[in-house]
């Protein structure tokens, strides 16, 4: 048997590391960089400036406007996501016919561009020749055109509507994966003890579920906040900013108006979220297999309370 | 009536607003893709065109750049996948087989990786492929997409190597195969089937990006297809649904026909990944 010796780990793992190094961790220096210089419009650095940009970025109102819609918009597509998945979960996971069929077209978001989910939508409300309106009005729900995404209120929520439908596929897959590691004796015992459905659902299912919850959230939160596309296809942020969110308010001071000193701040910003999000990720599985660990350990602690109350 | 019966009936009707809202848009691409340009800007509307043409996707092939378009992005995604792949299969090999210091550190650095969206380094990415001269060039685009997708590549690759049995390996091993060939030609062959299915996933996910072939391919002619159809709908005087719509069908069904074949696969990169 031949040895490669002990480095060869590293040197298998070696191609992967220095290619996610320079293409990721080069960035991040730089970008911490150039958000304690000033800059010209160039992206030459000047001289050191301290916390100048950030002071800069926090007096532009319009991104503590962008703080505050950022914050409705992921905790709404979020929620909203994580309520609806659950319930369709719990469907996709009982035995009927065409279920295959339900599960394909519930996962079909997942599979399309969200910038193109996000052109067809335009589309679809468009407030002329939209398919929406034409529908809203055949089915008499109201009568004349409405142009959706002229009025801020309508636009942003109608994009949160469509995050919320593109970020359904991935939950469910998490709660699938967590419905099936319950084992239905669990039900079975339940029903016995003549528990009724919203009681196992209660006392059975959403304990079980809660590690798959938090994981689902707090996944939901990285991916949701990091979300560009759909905003910046339908609304590019507007009417008047009101639909902008960091990402987008980032991306338009870099790239159309070159203020590449506050687009560094407020990258920095993001970066220190994403950073708060990803140690909480770490805090809610920090044991190797933890879902399943606490899922395994609820099934016990469950199977005994059952146990007990037989006895 | 069968229980069965019945609960498929519940169910179906519980589902089907969600069912319904999911493929709305999809019926509208497609009535809208086989209407006549003349049909699309009227205001008495139909679903259905009065006389459904097949010009729209002729024309948007020859005429609006999309096949320049489609072919770049061909070249990307495969480039993309390739690279993906190249990178991903030495290092689940490691993770999966190989006990070495900095295991464990190794496959939080990844999860890492996954948390951080391309669009946060968004200008320091840019600025890296300008200093060396790479902006509008389609290979600093693939090397950028794959240092994006190599973890979940990694973590699903990996997860197919832990179905291997180890005593194959040694197996092989044992009648005087060196490591490498006994990779080659033993284990390998066996993994094949994941590792198809990893770079199915990593082409659709190079196919459907956005945010980064935005930002560093700014040359029209370098455009990929969400791209050059996402400026369709904001550069033109007179926006061309028909034909925007047109290409949408093309650009978006068949990679939905490949996900939804394997998208029972998914699951496992997830669990491996920790997501699970």
């Amino acid at each position: 048997m031949k040895r490669i010796g002990k480095f060869s780990p590293y040197l298998l793992i070696a191609p992967s590391f220095f290619l996610s190094v320079f293409v990721i961790g080069y960035p991040i220096f730089d970008v911490v960089r150039m958000s304690l210089f000033k800059v010209n419009r160039f992206g030459k650095l000047q001289k050191f400036n301290g916390f100048g940009n950030f002071t800069k970025a926090f007096s532009d109102d319009v991104f503590l406007q962008t703080i505050g819609q950022t914050a409705i918009w992921t905790v709404s597509v979020v929620g909203g996501t994580v309520l609806l998945s659950i319930p369709i979960a719990m469907i996709l996971n009982e035995d009927f016919y065409g279920r295959s069929v339900a599960r394909t077209i519930i996962l079909l978001p997942w599979a399309v561009s969200l910038a193109m989910t996000a052109v067809v939508w335009t589309w679809v409300v468009n407030g002329d020749f939209g398919t929406l309106n034409m529908t809203l009005n055949s089915l008499g729900l109201m009568d004349g055109n409405y142009v959706w995404l002229a009025n801020a209120d309508a636009a942003f929520t109608i994009v949160i509507l469509i995050g919320i439908l593109v970020s359904i596929p991935f939950t469910v897959t998490i709660f699938l994966g967590g419905l099936t590691s319950i084992p239905d004796t669990l039900y079975e015992a339940a029903m016995t003890d003549g528990a009724s459905g919203w009681k196992r659902f209660r006392y059975i299912t959403m304990p079980l579920l809660k590690p798959f919850t938090q994981i689902a959230v707090v996944l939901n939160v990285i991916y949701v906040f990091n979300s560009f596309p759909l905003i910046w296809i339908m609304t590019n942020g507007g009417p008047a900013n009101q639909t902008d969110i960091l990402i987008t308010y980032v991306y338009k001071q870099a790239f159309r108006f070159g203020k590449l000193d506050k687009a560094a701040a407020g990258s920095v910003v993001m970066f220190a979220m994403l950073v708060i999000f990803t140690i909480l990720y770490f805090y809610i599985t920090r044991d190797k297999h933890p879902a399943a660990k606490k899922a395994k350990d609820a099934d016990d602690a469950v199977l005994e309370d059952l146990n007990v109350s037989k006895a | 009536m069968s229980p069965k019966l019945k609960r498929s009936l519940i169910c179906w009707g519980l589902l089907s607003p969600i069912v319904v809202v999911i493929l709305f848009p999809y019926l509208t691409m497609l009535s809208t893709a086989l209407t006549a340009k003349s049909e699309i800007f009227v205001f008495e509307k139909s679903w259905f065109p009065k006389v459904p043409t097949l010009e729209n996707f002729a024309m948007v092939w020859t005429e609006r750049g999309f096949g320049r378009a489609l072919a770049n992005s061909l070249y990307i995604s495969i480039g993309a996948t390739l690279l993906s792949v190249i990178v991903a299969v030495p290092a689940a090999y490691a993770m999966s087989r190989l006990h070495f210091k900095g295991r464990n550190a190794y496959r939080i650095y990844l999860l890492i990786t996954q948390m951080i969206s391309p669009i946060v380094l968004i200008i320091g990415l840019f600025r890296l492929f300008a200093f060396l001269g790479m902006v509008n060039s389609m290979n600093a685009l693939i090397a950028a997409q794959s240092a994006f997708f190599m973890a979940f590549a990694i973590w699903m690759t990996a997860s197919y190597f832990d179905t291997v049995p180890k005593e194959l390996e040694e197996a092989a091993w044992l009648d005087g195969a060196g490591k490498f060939t006994a990779f080659m030609r033993v284990f390998l062959p066996l993994c094949l089937p994941g590792i198809a299915v990893t770079a199915l996933f990593t082409f659709i996910n190079s196919w459907n990006e956005y945010a980064l072939a935005l930002t560093l391919l700014r040359d029209n002619a370098s455009h990929t297809v969400p791209v050059a159809i996402a400026f369709l709908t904001g550069t033109l005087y007179e926006i061309e649904w028909n034909l925007i719509m047109a290409a949408t069908f093309m650009a978006t069904i068949p990679v939905a026909i490949i996900f939804a074949s394997i998208q029972r696969y998914l699951i496992r990169g997830l669990s491996l990944g920790g997501v699970k």
